[in-house]
């Protein structure tokens, strides 16, 4: 609900994102902020920012899939890997830029994705679970298993350098800036499919395949586009990761991964864009701030052994999430929701 | 496309809906028994019968819910059975549901919208990007959809979750919804059963006024004889998955079968 004051005049401007004049602030001083980002902050929190960019494009992606498509996915991290490794081989292999390596590893993602969307149409819930964890274990069988010439096996693929007209993006602000461009025009972009019959199609097949048929939606092919379109954003977050590592190789795609992503979408609510960012924020800060204080505490508590301590924070971690999901189900967009009509219609309880 | 479809006369139109010999069997319960309905040009049709006659059993086996196990379906003359549920609505039929099947998590307007699903062209790409025609499509369809939310009063709730509207609120969006996608026939699972009297009197007024705007047939189907006795042209009745009678509200009104099914 539009705060009062705020009327629509035509169905265009009831249809904007950026609803009032608090907004449309908000929005110009977040992004100046980020592009200012790197003559403002340390490096060090610089490649903590690169971290969220490219964890929002992968999360946004699973939240049109999950959230918004309700399609349970557990394979979220395999999916990037097929990106990262997509875009590894053909810059390291054929040289192309990655203007084109980009949206090359999107669309192999995709595709792989897309197989998985393709059993979503008969299978739900716990089943379609399994299905995609197994989307986890193919990627890793492919990859450890196929010559090594090919995808590294074991050993994983160091990528070049991105390059753009002969300029090397090696810096972490360089980077930061096409971390930035891509996640800005993936959120962009998952903004317009969400509010495009596509958005609504999701909706609808999530909260009630039977009337979604009678609509005319073709309920299997509309999961299958859910996970075309979640894996497609995976695979180029998966590239922007290839790019900044530098290196590829199968640890860093795993379950784990992917449960993660699962959590961030979680804790910043289901069914929101703003609410995947939120997540990501919240998520990638609390790995952050252990991964930070893990080596002092370990250092004070040398006795108890750093192995201890670390797996130790990651339980604190899970019981950071569990406590959310126990707390605010709905997530955190969901709250402040709750909160900003409650704010908007008072004194009145409705 | 009903011009089409003459016959080899050329002198008759196909009907719009004929349900010809199904039969549908759940295990051992005959739901439907030989079952042959057609429907006329612009007239509304009634469907009732006693719980349990096979009235929804009727409209899932000409949506494409269920396939019979005999008999077949034909929309403007082609066979449709075995058809998906989605391929039947773009075909134009579609249908209200009993009880409500809306989706929770959207407002009136989106609801609406997804009616409008596949009257819209936009690809996923351009739907990404979000220019100029994709806004330009998203206007115009939003334009009829605020047209149908005139025509059934509601706009004070456009922009509410349907999850916060009562039951007769929530059956008009349903209607709207069906509306939306401009069927060439429009299918109503007892769309008056848990309404109180004003409510049912309201949506009554709605659905003759849908067959006066848009000239289409509509299949009513009722538990509740006397709701549709003022409302329907002719009226089909089912009892035990078969066709007991067929006539006028009068004729039925009469029939000695119909009222021992629906005494004894
Ligand atoms: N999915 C189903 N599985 C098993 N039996 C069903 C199913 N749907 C309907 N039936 C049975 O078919 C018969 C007709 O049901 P239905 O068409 O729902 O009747 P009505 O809508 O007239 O009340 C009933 O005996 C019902 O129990
Ligand atoms: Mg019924």
């Amino acid at each position: 609900m539009d705060p009062s004051g705020i009327f629509s005049t035509s169905y265009r401007a009831d249809r904007r994102l950026v609803r009032t004049r608090w907004q449309a602030a908000a929005l110009a001083l977040f992004i100046i902020v980020m592009l200012a980002a790197p003559y403002l902050v340390s490096g060090r929190i610089i490649a903590v920012l690169n971290m969220m960019l490219i964890s929002a494009v992968i999360a946004v992606g699973l939240q049109i899939c999950t959230g918004y498509a309700g399609q349970i996915n557990l394979g979220q991290a395999a999916f990037m890997g097929v990106g990262a490794y997509t875009a590894a081989i053909l810059a390291s292999k054929t040289g192309l830029t990655f203007v084109l390596t980009i949206p090359l590893a999107g669309f192999a993602a995709a595709l792989f994705g897309f197989l998985f969307g393709l059993t979503a149409a008969r299978i739900k819930g716990f089943y379609l679970a399994l299905t995609t964890i197994a989307a986890q274990f193919i990627f890793h069988f492919a990859v450890l298993n196929l010559p090594s010439s090919w995808l590294g096996g074991s050993n994983g693929v160091t990528v070049p350098a991105a390059e753009l007209f002969g300029l090397r993006l090696v810096t972490e602000t360089q980077q930061f800036y096409m971390n930035l461009a891509v996640a800005a025009l993936m959120v962009a972009g998952a903004f317009g499919i969400i509010r495009s019959r596509f958005g609504r199609a999701f909706v609808a097949v999530r909260d009630d395949d039977v009337a979604a048929g009678i609509m005319g939606i073709n309920v299997a092919a509309t999961k299958a586009n859910a996970f075309l379109i979640g894996a497609f954003y995976a695979g180029v977050g998966g590239a922007l990761w290839a790019y900044m590592i530098r290196f590829v190789g199968v640890d860093q795609f795993t379950l784990f991964h992917s449960i993660f992503f699962v959590a961030m979408i979680i804790v910043g609510g289901m069914g929101s864009i703003v609410g995947a960012l939120v997540g990501v924020f919240i998520i990638r800060t609390i790995q952050e701030v252990i991964a930070t204080v893990g080596p002092n505490i370990a250092d004070s508590v040398s006795f108890l052994g750093g192995d201890i301590v670390f797996a130790g924070m990651n339980v604190i971690l899970g019981g950071v999430i569990a406590l959310f999901m126990i707390l605010e189900p709905k997530g955190l967009m969901h709250r402040w929701n709750i909160l900003k009509s409650s704010y908007r219609i008072w004194p009145f309880p409705y | 496309m009903r011009d089409q479809i003459r016959d080899s006369v050329g002198a008759s139109v196909a009907s719009p809906l004929a349900v010809r010999g199904a039969t549908l069997k759940f295990g051992g319960v005959t739901a439907l028994d030989n079952v042959s309905i057609t429907v006329r040009d612009d007239e509304l049709l009634a469907i009732i019968g006693p719980n349990g006659a096979g009235k929804t059993s009727f409209l899932n086996v000409t949506a494409g819910f269920y396939r019979p196990q005999e008999g077949r379906v034909e929309l403007f003359g082609q066979n449709v059975t075995g058809l998906r549920v989605d391929q039947i609505a773009r075909r134009g039929i579609a249908r209200t549901f009993q009880g409500t099947h809306l989706f929770a998590g959207q407002t009136v307007i989106e609801n609406i919208m997804v009616g409008r699903h596949t009257l819209m062209k936009s690809n996923v790409i351009q739907a990404f990007f979000h220019y100029g025609p994709v806004m330009r499509e998203e206007t115009e369809h939003r334009e009829a959809v605020e047209e149908i939310i005139d025509f059934l009063e509601i706009e004070p709730i456009r922009n509410r979750a349907v999850g916060t509207l009562g039951y007769g609120l929530r059956k008009r969006v349903d209607l709207g919804r069906a509306l939306a996608q401009e069927p060439s026939i429009l299918l109503m699972d007892e769309p008056m059963a848990g309404m109180n009297a004003e409510e049912k009197e309201d949506l009554a007024r709605f659905i003759l006024d849908v067959r006066e705007a848009r000239k289409i047939p509509v299949v009513l189907v009722e538990h509740d004889m006397g709701v549709v006795m003022d409302l329907a042209d002719r009226i089909v009745v089912l009892d035990f998955g078969r066709v007991i009678a067929e006539g006028t509200p009068e004729e039925i009104q009469k029939d000695p079968a119909v009222i021992k099914a629906y005494l004894g």
